[in-house]
């Protein structure tokens, strides 16, 4: 398979009088469908990287192609566009909102294209809420749920437009290791039944160590990309 | 657009305290402007009936002592003309004594053609007690007068004149207009005894117009004198005359009007603040749908919605408050004689444009806060948390 993304040469400079240089000149290559871990120190550049792959933060030089679209060619609108269909989110803060349902919430990135809501939007959600597990609290507000409900919810919501890339940071940093557990199955299964590309940032050697490659990142420079799978054949 | 809409008037529910606060901020607002605006108007249209109701808006009259001789041809030409007159009446005026007894009272007589003066002077409704004259000789006479002589109706007076002319009148009628310089001078009667009285011969003082356009009076009046064409003939209207009363409703629009801006801008900056800090509230969100692909055109309009549906609440609540206001104020503010102090009056141009002027000040209001929200990224809320 080809690759989804691809990055090349990108540094990373915050600041403008004190320089302080998050990432140094970082190329890589992320294949379509793999599930990819990215690992590293607080502090290294991961969540900076991470932003970069997603096209919500810009690099300061270097190159960034997402779906075979060069992201600096895009306009605002385009881009709007790309993250709406071809990425999803998946924040440590699970950042749904708390104005809305669960399930309104699942629907929120459907709504955002500009299309009606049909029966097969609608069935398509359920569909969702039921295999994150969440039939019975869909209709409660978002505030209205415990923390791996809710971060269950942002998975079914970054699922709903059917997006190549999902896109996770410490997805399950603010939870217990049975919801930990739950979340990534949850997010293996999907990789594997719908190809679903996944870049997840953590700090659980245990799950890394159940990804297809894992990405480690020291001072904001990729020190190793191995494949633990392959190594353990 | 539907999404922004959505999201709006869940972001407005959401925070229900503070939607209340904003759209009663509003509310209040457009209720003193309501309420500010027709007390004023009410003033002011009291102010001009109680002057110019019951009296010429234009009049043609001469210095020639011999009076207008050809008064009908011109208000032939007059009611010919398309000018909005509502009542034209030659008339024939003159200052008298009336007597009785052995007291006499200085008068203001008053002849006219009566049926043409109803459409002005409404006599008919005028009169306390007894009717109009309908023969030579015969007068109607202020209330006050009649009490200060003494005289009851179908009594016979004396009118006498400074230069000795005396004439025997039949009294027919008491007239009150609620005016005491009115109810206590003016003798009114037809326009042959009036001429007779005064000497004319087949002609008028005066021809006594009312019009339509009150405002208009002074154009009015110059095109009523191109039709007289005659410089002998003196045409005058009401602005002219009362020149210091209008500058005063002019004084009193404008401080109106002061007011009325200064409360708009107080409302708009209230809710301009407001709605900046719902921004911040809501950044988070803002950021997550970004992340999600709203647009930033979207993201703004989010704002600027709920600047239009708190506009059209407060506006709504306002007009509300107002005329509520505008109604107790007309119930309870009461003359001694039970009238409202300053009568009311609805001018539902002015009450909807109000609504609308407030509307739109919500929406510029909401324009800082749509931009900040335009301008947020998704980057600064997951680094600022």
């Amino acid at each position: 398979m080809g690759n989804i993304i691809e990055i090349r040469n990108v540094n990373k400079i915050y600041g403008s009088t004190v320089k302080t240089q998050v990432l140094h000149d970082i190329s890589l290559d992320i294949e379509a469908g793999s599930f990819n871990a990215i690992i590293g120190e607080s502090g290294s550049g991961k969540s900076t990287l991470l932003n970069i792959l997603g096209s919500l933060d810009d690099p300061t030089d270097g190159y960034i192609r997402i779906d075979n679209r060069q992201i600096s060619e895009l306009s605002k609108k385009e881009l709007a566009l790309l993250r709406n269909e071809t990425i999803g989110f998946v924040f440590q803060f699970h950042y749904l909102l708390p104005e809305f349902t669960a399930i309104e919430n699942v629907l929120m990135p459907y709504k955002i294209k500009g299309k009606k809501v049909t029966g097969e939007i609608m069935a398509r959600a359920n569909e969702l809420m039921e295999m994150v597990g969440l039939s019975d609290v869909k209709h409660n507000l978002a505030n209205n749920m415990s923390g791996g409900q809710q971060q269950r919810t942002a998975i079914a919501r970054a699922l709903m437009n059917n997006p190549k890339i999902i896109l996770a940071d410490e997805p399950t940093g603010n939870l217990d290791s049975g919801s930990t557990e739950v979340i990534y199955e949850l997010m293996r299964s999907v990789n594997k039944e719908m190809g679903t590309t996944f870049i997840t940032i953590t700090h659980d050697q245990r799950i890394a160590d159940k990804a297809d490659r894992i990405i480690e990142i020291v001072d904001g420079r990729v020190m190793e990309s191995r494949r633990p799978a392959l190594e353990a054949v | 657009m539907r999404l922004s809409l959505q999201i709006a008037n869940r972001f407005l529910r959401f925070s229900k305290g503070q939607t209340i606060l904003i759209a009663l901020g509003i509310a209040v607002g457009v209720s003193v402007q309501v309420f500010i605006g027709l007390l004023i108007q009410g003033l002011q249209d009291g102010l001009i009936d109680t002057t110019i109701g019951n009296a010429a808006h234009i009049t043609v009259s001469t210095d020639d002592s011999k009076g207008i001789d050809n008064y009908s041809q011109i208000i032939n030409d007059i009611e010919g003309s398309d000018l909005g007159i509502t009542a034209i009446t030659p008339s024939i005026t003159g200052n008298g004594f009336l007597k009785n007894d052995e007291t006499s009272e200085p008068i203001f007589v008053k002849g006219y053609d009566l049926a043409s003066a109803e459409g002005i002077y409404e006599f008919a409704d005028r009169i306390s007690e007894g009717r109009l004259p309908r023969s030579n000789n015969e007068v109607l006479i202020g209330i006050g007068l009649a009490d200060n002589l003494g005289v009851l109706v179908n009594d016979t007076t004396d009118i006498f004149l400074v230069d000795g002319t005396l004439k025997e009148v039949m009294v027919v009628g008491f007239l009150d207009f609620n005016v005491s310089v009115i109810n206590n001078g003016w003798v009114v009667t037809g326009i042959d005894t009036a001429s007779s009285l005064f000497g004319y011969e087949n002609a008028v003082g005066t021809i006594e117009i009312q019009v339509d356009q009150v405002f208009e009076a002074d154009a009015i009046g110059a095109k009523v004198a191109q039709i007289v064409n005659n410089d002998k003939l003196i045409v005058d209207n009401w602005k002219d005359q009362n020149a210091e009363l209008l500058s005063g409703l002019n004084g009193q629009s404008i401080s109106s009007l002061m007011i009325q801006i200064f409360v708009l801008v107080a409302v708009v900056l209230g809710i301009a603040s407001v709605l900046a800090i719902t921004v911040i509230q809501k950044s988070k969100q803002i950021g997550i749908l970004k992340a999600m692909g709203i647009t930033d055109g979207k993201a703004s309009s989010i704002f600027l919605l709920q600047g239009f549906i708190l506009g059209i609440i407060g506006a709504a609540l306002g007009i509300l408050f107002g005329l509520l206001l505008s109604y107790a104020f007309a119930t309870f503010a009461l003359n001694p004689d039970g009238t409202p102090v300053i009568p009311l009056s609805i001018n539902y141009n002015f009450i909807l444009t109000s609504g609308m002027i407030a509307v739109v000040s919500a929406m510029i209001a909401s324009v800082m806060p749509a931009r900040r929200s335009s301008k947020l990224t998704t980057i600064e809320v997951i680094r600022n948390g």
